[in-house]
């Protein structure tokens, strides 16, 4: 088990378990800042993975794929957005509505399309490639390390730099946690709130769409029958063991995706893998009390 | 007097408007299903009478409907409870799972009395699920965590942690697939009215929803429970034990689809078969929202659910239509029912001449 933690093959899975959990992470640190309780990022991401796979099979564009991906993933924050802004839906029942729609009606679409109730492995969709870093590649060790990892990867990294520069140091993030803190004040001196937040509500569904297509057209090469399996809710989780802070909210999706990794060799060392599956969400539980206790000290 | 009947209280119009919605939800999102139909089906007015009336055929596919809708009698009430002390705790569907697991484990004992073995699975059951369910409130209550996120990962907690014990310990070698031990015979929940497919869970299913209404509106632990729900403020200042109230809901409320789990292992299957969550918490959740938490309504709620289920089983059977068509009628009508919004206009502006009508009224007399 210990030789499996401290190879390569080890952070290669972490990254590639991480990933979808990273953008996830992301979008819901500005759901969280916006002051959202959104919790339809599943329904996003399945529409998101399925719509990229669609596009990118018809129109055999890896970049025609990613905007249709992207757009099918929005359309699902827009439809959250305007039901919980402007008709006062509880927040909670558009996620949850929006992702039963995630998992019944993208299967309908594969139907609808293929013909086969599974998956979409009979379309010939495309997958985003590995990038290999030229030079940086050859250095040893720290070659194998960074080099080598999904296209998607790479911009999830890079958008946890983005989503902290976009909250914290432009006027739009500035806005956003106005009207996340106090709504009243943020009204008071001019802010739009509502278009604030629903603004705030598609950049996010946005960037979990890419977790998404990361899904569909790199983890896997195909859509399947509700293939987030609860990511989206891991990286709420994510968010909420981090605090809304981008940086720590990585370091949590890493820790999940350490615990889904060995989840997944677990059985090749005779442990029980159920066993293995639970640990992230046993940590996760664990976690947020030890966050809560030490709260109510600096509390009291 | 006969000017008088014609008044309405604000409170009747909202409640006719309620109705409406309800309606409305169900309308819009029959036809957008009859739009679905008709983008696989050949023969799509033959589907979607089947989608609407397919149940009513025979008293076969009535009884199948009766019996999905005995689990939901449990997570409806379950969540309804919940729901009304403003807690936003989704755990249910880990407690009904974490429920059949429990029960499976006291059912497979062999030699123990009949009703004493049924009493003692079913009790399992419960104290499991109210454990799911009430490390969250507790959590809550001490640390402060949010509960949605603690209650979501206490689901996949309760999953795993189950599937552990019936894959393992539990894990009979000779079934040929992955399931558990079958149970004794005296686990086995007792047939009614002489069918082999209804069992007594739908008695205690109805005692439940009974015990939930009368609990919720008719006993002062209700009250406390609503009015924290209400408004969490003015439950503290009138001296209601605000923690103690979430913290007792929560395990009742887990208690109650804990048993739901254990009552739909032992009525209809010989031994634990689920591969992973039933959704049972999940569309517990929808007809709470269907019946605004009232668990006097759960029952139709539920027969409708579970009727719902029942045409789009037989649509998967007689047509091409994939049966994951029911959650998208789930989707659409959960979200229209909770647009509270939606035809608020129309229903303001009733309420404003209404109570015109009720000055001009009380200005006649």
């Amino acid at each position: 088990m210990l030789d499996y933690i401290f190879s390569l093959d080890f952070v290669y899975a972490v990254i590639r378990m991480g990933t979808p959990l990273l953008f996830v992470g992301m979008a819901a640190v500005i759901g969280a800042k916006a002051d959202i309780l959104c919790i339809a990022y599943e329904g996003m991401m399945l529409f998101a993975a399925l719509g990229g796979v669609v596009g990118s099979a018809y129109s055999q564009s890896l970049f025609v794929g990613m905007i249709i991906g992207l757009l099918c993933g929005l359309v699902i924050a827009i439809i959250f957005a305007y039901f919980v802004l402007y008709l006062d839906t509880k927040p909670l029942l558009t996620g949850l509505a929006l992702n039963t729609l995630g998992t019944g009606g993208t299967v309908y679409v594969v139907y609808l399309l293929t013909g086969m109730k599974l998956d979409t492995s009979s379309l010939h969709s495309l997958r985003f490639p590995a990038v290999h870093i030229p030079i940086i590649k050859d250095i040893p060790i720290i070659g194998g390390l960074i080099s080598g990892h999904n296209l998607l990867s790479y911009i999830a990294f890079i958008m946890v730099i983005v989503v902290w520069y976009l909250v914290f140091r432009t006027r739009l993030g500035l806005r956003i946690r106005a009207v996340g803190e106090n709504p009243g004040a943020a009204a008071s001196v001019g802010i739009n709130v509502k278009r604030t937040k629903f603004l705030a509500m598609m950049i996010s569904g946005l960037i979990a769409s890419m977790g998404g297509l990361f899904m569909s057209m790199a983890y896997m090469p195909y859509f399947t029958n509700n293939m987030t399996a609860g990511r989206g809710f891991i990286g709420i989780a994510a968010q909420n063991l981090g605090r809304g802070n981008p940086f720590f909210t990585m370091i949590y999706t890493l820790i999940f995706g350490a615990a889904m990794a060995i989840g997944n060799t677990a059985q090749a060392y005779r442990l029980p893998s159920q066993f293995a599956s639970m640990m992230p969400y046993l940590i996760t539980l664990i976690g947020l009390v030890i966050i809560g206790s030490r709260n109510k000290k600096t509390k009291n | 007097m006969s000017k008088k009947e014609k008044v309405k209280t604000t409170k009747q119009i909202e409640g006719m408007f309620s109705i409406i919605r309800t309606l409305l939800a169900v309308t819009i999102a029959l036809i957008f299903a009859f739009f679905l139909i008709s983008t696989v089906s050949d023969n799509p007015i033959k589907d979607f009478s089947t989608l609407l009336i397919g149940p009513l055929a025979n008293t076969g596919r009535m009884i199948t409907v009766v019996s999905k809708m005995i689990p939901l009698l449990f997570t409806g009430v379950a969540v309804s409870l919940i729901y009304s002390a403003g807690q936003i705790n989704i755990a249910a569907e880990g407690a009904f799972f974490a429920g059949a697991v429990a029960s499976t484990v006291v059912a497979i004992i062999e030699g123990i009395p009949a009703p004493i073995h049924i009493i003692l699975s079913l009790l399992a059951g419960a104290v499991t699920g109210a454990i799911v369910m009430g490390i969250p409130a507790i959590m809550n209550v001490r640390y402060n965590v949010v509960t949605i996120v603690s209650s979501l990962m206490m689901n996949y907690v309760a999953l795993y942690g189950g599937l552990y014990i019936i894959l393992n310990p539990l894990r009979d070698p000779s079934a040929g697939f992955e399931a558990s031990f079958s149970f004794a015979k005296s686990a086995i929940l007792p047939r009614i009215l002489g069918n082999d497919r209804l069992h007594i869970g739908l008695l205690i299913g109805l005692a439940v929803v009974i015990f939930g209404s009368i609990l919720l509106y008719k006993r002062p632990f209700g009250y406390s429970i609503r009015t924290v729900g209400a408004n969490k403020r003015f439950a503290i200042y009138s001296g209601i034990p605000v923690d103690k109230t979430i913290v007792l809901t929560s395990l009742l409320s887990g208690a109650i689809a804990g048993m739901g789990g254990s009552v739909e292992t032992l009525g209809n299957y010989s031994r634990f078969v689920y591969s992973g969550f039933t959704n049972h918490g999940w569309d517990g959740i929808m007809l709470a929202v269907l019946c605004r938490n009232n668990p006097k309504t759960i029952p139709f709620a539920a027969f409708f659910l579970a009727y719902l289920k029942t045409s789009a089983d037989s649509l998967n059977l007689t047509s091409k239509i994939p049966p994951e068509i029911i959650s998208v009628i789930q989707a659409i009508i959960i979200i229209f029912i909770a647009a509270e919004k939606l035809l608020s206009k129309w229903e303001h502006k009733k309420i404003v001449a209404n109570s015109q009508k009720v000055m001009a009224v009380e200005k006649g007399d």
